[in-house]
């Protein structure tokens, strides 16, 4: 009966075996295809499209080339928006960068309660974005009436301007940032830590290397690539910063936390220019290609 | 192969779950719909009572016509959404800083004709005509006008003493003595003197009318070229009178970059701050919104500056859906005409006004009359009649407004061009002076001069 099949499936064409063998993995995939194709891909090219079309709401009007470009460069806020999504970028990695490693390898070498440590840090994750947002806006109130002036109040010291001070605005902000997402990356980087071979550390110390020694030569090494996936997922992310500057701020004072994502919303949510969004849509999109392509590369060559 | 076939059905299947949805709207046979979406906010009881009144009337008199509440608050980021899928209601509000745009994008519909027909656009004050106008075709009917104004909290003006033997406020008539009282109120208070607007467009849209009196003005148009003057030596002044006012006076909020449209409101309503800038068409907001006593609230023209003294004016327009009917728009129109807001005195205008104005008083909002963007005599004289018969508050506490802004040339409506620009980058300035004791004024208003050049230069000189 078997032998029977084989022979068969031999007569049969090129694109009967390809179907045979795979038409099923591709009808389990359909849905996913089609939905990312709506909402993804379809989007991705059209946005690109709008970018060089003058328009009227979001119906094509007129082929305008790169002029929406130009636009776009032209405008005061651009400048501006974009070395401040670099700060962003810049105070995320030294403030948030080692927070969530630090934080996973403390855990993890924690006896007791781990558990109880994990879920604390994982809390803040979970207030919705907008809460989190507006009790920071509370705390950093400035005058007598903010949290954190008062805390000040009690200890003798003048109230600050926290936000409302153009040189700590980004640093706050991105402050903010790491409280909320700090915790849901250290889970990751325990898990990594986790996957280490305790043979590894038993060896070492018997070989008598201290704490130190163990997390310079066993820890950080079986975590490296994991921290570099989340390096470049970091500036990913924080280069798009949108809604934190947006409602704490609104990209003040004086355009002190204006972030590039703010310009796509003023351009397409104020005054419905949504060629020229997405123009700055695009021109995100190719400084974090390059971006991603840059660390790796050079991550690669660390690697040799 | 039976595998194939299953696996074929399941994929289809899973498929379909996708693109499941949809549907389709009835045929239509001679009926007309309207989607209404200046129906009152759900937890608005009163003005829902009101206009539950309005649709029985509506249909009575046109049997052909649904009104369907479609409840619809205006704001940019969900407009474009809602019109480019179709979904915007027959009839909506906006804001007066919105309708050019609104035209621009094709968002909303012509109705000069029916406004014609109605003989409506003879009876427009001019200024809102024109707001609402585009090449000679009308796009909006104005609900009111507004000008702008200083609101106080009557009560704090009571505890500092400055009121007079009425109990009406002695108010600031210029920007140097409000300095003084805002300066007082805060000594004798503790509440700010004064709340200024810098965290969005609504700080740069209100110190435009602050910097008129000190003899600024932001644009012009010189030999066909749009032209920027934010840097003049009365600019200057202006901007420095509000850097003044946070360092030298102390008298602002705790956080002005943090102050915009509602939040002014809700610190005059609770008592937070004693004087802020405020349109006679949002005398809700402080009171019905905010808990403000109905008899705590009063108006006074806006402080003269050294060059003069100005309030800004506009409106809140009605606009229409694009892909609304010609029947459709007709019948909004008439149901505007029984809610009493056309010009035109019939027994069904007159019942919908009073009954306005009762609603405003059972509401707690003061019952004072609207800024006039119709002209029709007959119509103004039943305006006032219906608030007269519904009176809440002693009209002493905005005579001054009401009398000020009806005097010639103290008008003046926004700055022409690229006017929501124009207050991006004013609010920039404010900012800079209200967070940095040591901002360099002329420095600043050099940088937005340049900047909002640019702006025009790659914008409306451009066409």
């Amino acid at each position: 009966m078997s032998t029977a099949v084989s022979a068969l499936s031999i007569k049969k064409s090129p694109l009967s075996v390809f179907l045979q063998k795979n038409l099923s993995g591709w009808m389990m995939l359909l849905p996913s295809v089609i939905l990312f194709s709506f909402f993804m891909w379809v989007p991705l090219f059209e946005s690109i499209q709008l970018s060089l079309y003058k328009a009227q709401g979001m119906r094509f009007v007129q082929f305008v080339g790169l002029q929406n470009y130009f636009d776009v460069f032209a405008h005061p806020d651009f400048m501006p928006a974009i070395v401040n999504t670099f700060m962003y970028t810049f105070w995320s990695l030294i403030i948030g960068f080692l927070v969530p490693v630090i934080t996973a390898i403390l855990i993890n070498e924690v006896r007791k309660g781990k558990s109880l440590f994990k879920i604390g840090i994982y809390l803040p994750n979970i207030v919705p974005g907008m809460a989190m947002i507006l009790m920071w806006s509370f705390i950093f109130k400035p005058g007598d009436t903010g949290i954190l002036n008062i805390l000040l109040k009690f200890m003798g010291i003048p109230s600050q301007a926290w936000l409302t001070n153009p040189e700590w605005t980004i640093p706050l902000i991105v402050l903010t940032l790491t409280w909320k997402g700090a915790g849901a990356t250290a889970l990751l980087y325990i898990a990594g830590l986790q996957g280490i071979d305790p043979e590894l550390y038993e060896a070492a110390i018997i070989d008598g290397a201290g704490i130190w020694r163990r997390i310079r030569h066993i820890t950080l090494p079986n975590i490296y690539n994991l921290a570099r996936t989340m390096f470049v997922l970091q500036i990913i992310a924080v280069f798009q910063i949108l809604y934190e500057p947006l409602v704490l701020t609104n990209g003040g004072p004086n355009n002190a936390s204006i972030s590039i994502m703010q310009l796509v919303f003023r351009y397409a949510f104020q005054q419905f220019d949504y060629p020229k969004a997405a123009a700055v849509s695009v021109i995100i999109s190719l400084i974090l290609a390059v971006l991603t392509a840059l660390s790796f590369k050079l991550n690669k060559v660390q690697d040799m | 192969m039976k595998r194939t076939i299953a696996v074929l059905c399941m994929g289809l299947a899973l498929a379909g779950f996708v693109f499941a949805g949809g549907s389709k709207d009835a045929a239509k046979d001679g009926k007309v719909t309207v989607k209404l979406g200046i129906y009152p906010e759900d937890t608005l009881a009163g003005d829902i009572a009101l206009h539950a009144g309005y649709i029985k009337e509506m249909a009575a008199a046109y049997p052909n016509v649904t009104i369907q509440p479609a409840q619809y608050r205006y704001a940019t980021d969900t407009f474009v959404s809602l019109a480019e899928s179709g979904q915007l209601p027959t009839i909506f509000e906006s804001w007066f800083t919105e309708p050019q745009k609104l035209i621009a994008g094709g968002f909303v519909k012509d109705i000069t004709a029916e406004v014609k027909a109605a003989g409506l656009d003879k009876k427009m004050s001019p200024a809102i005509l024109s707001l609402l106008s585009k090449d000679g075709k009308i796009y909006g009917l104005p609900r009111d006008g507004y000008a702008l104004g200083l609101m106080m909290n009557v009560d704090l003006f009571k505890k500092a003493g400055l009121v007079d033997k009425d109990g009406v406020p002695l108010y600031p008539k210029t920007w140097d003595e409000l300095a003084k009282t805002a300066q007082i109120i805060k000594a004798k208070t503790g509440a700010a003197g004064l709340c200024l607007l810098a965290k969005d467009n609504a700080g740069g849209w209100h110190y435009t009318n602050i910097a008129w009196g000190f003899g600024a003005t932001f644009v012009t148009q010189k030999g066909g070229k749009w032209v920027a003057q934010l840097n003049s030596a009365e600019s200057k002044a202006a901007l420095q009178y509000i850097k003044d006012l946070k360092w030298k006076y102390d008298v602002l909020t705790a956080d002005p970059t943090n102050e915009d449209w509602g939040t002014g409101f809700r610190a005059i309503g609770t008592g937070a701050a004693a004087m802020y800038i405020g349109a006679g068409d949002a005398v809700s907001q402080p009171t019905q919104t905010n808990g403000l006593p109905v008899t705590s609230l009063a108006m006074a023209p806006v402080p003269a500056g050294p060059k003069g003294q100005f309030s800004l004016s506009g409106g809140t327009p009605y606009m229409f859906a694009n892909n609304a009917t010609n029947e459709e728009v007709k019948a909004a129109i008439e149901y505007l005409g029984i809610m009493g807001r056309l010009p035109v005195v019939t027994d069904k205008t007159i019942a919908g006004l009073n009954a306005d104005a009762a609603n405003r008083k059972n509401e707690g909002i003061p019952v004072i009359p609207p800024f006039p963007a119709w002209t029709d005599a007959a119509y103004l004289k039943a305006q006032l009649d219906a608030n007269e018969a519904h009176k809440n508050i002693d009209m002493k506490l905005y005579k001054d407004y009401f009398s000020k802004i009806s005097e010639k040339g103290n008008l003046r409506s926004e700055e022409p061009m690229n006017a929501q620009d124009l207050y991006a980058e004013l609010t920039k300035c404010l900012q800079a002076v209200v967070t940095d004791k040591n901002a360099d004024v002329t420095a600043l208003l050099d940088k937005a001069q340049k900047n909002f050049q640019t702006i025009l230069d790659t914008t409306a000189n451009k066409k």
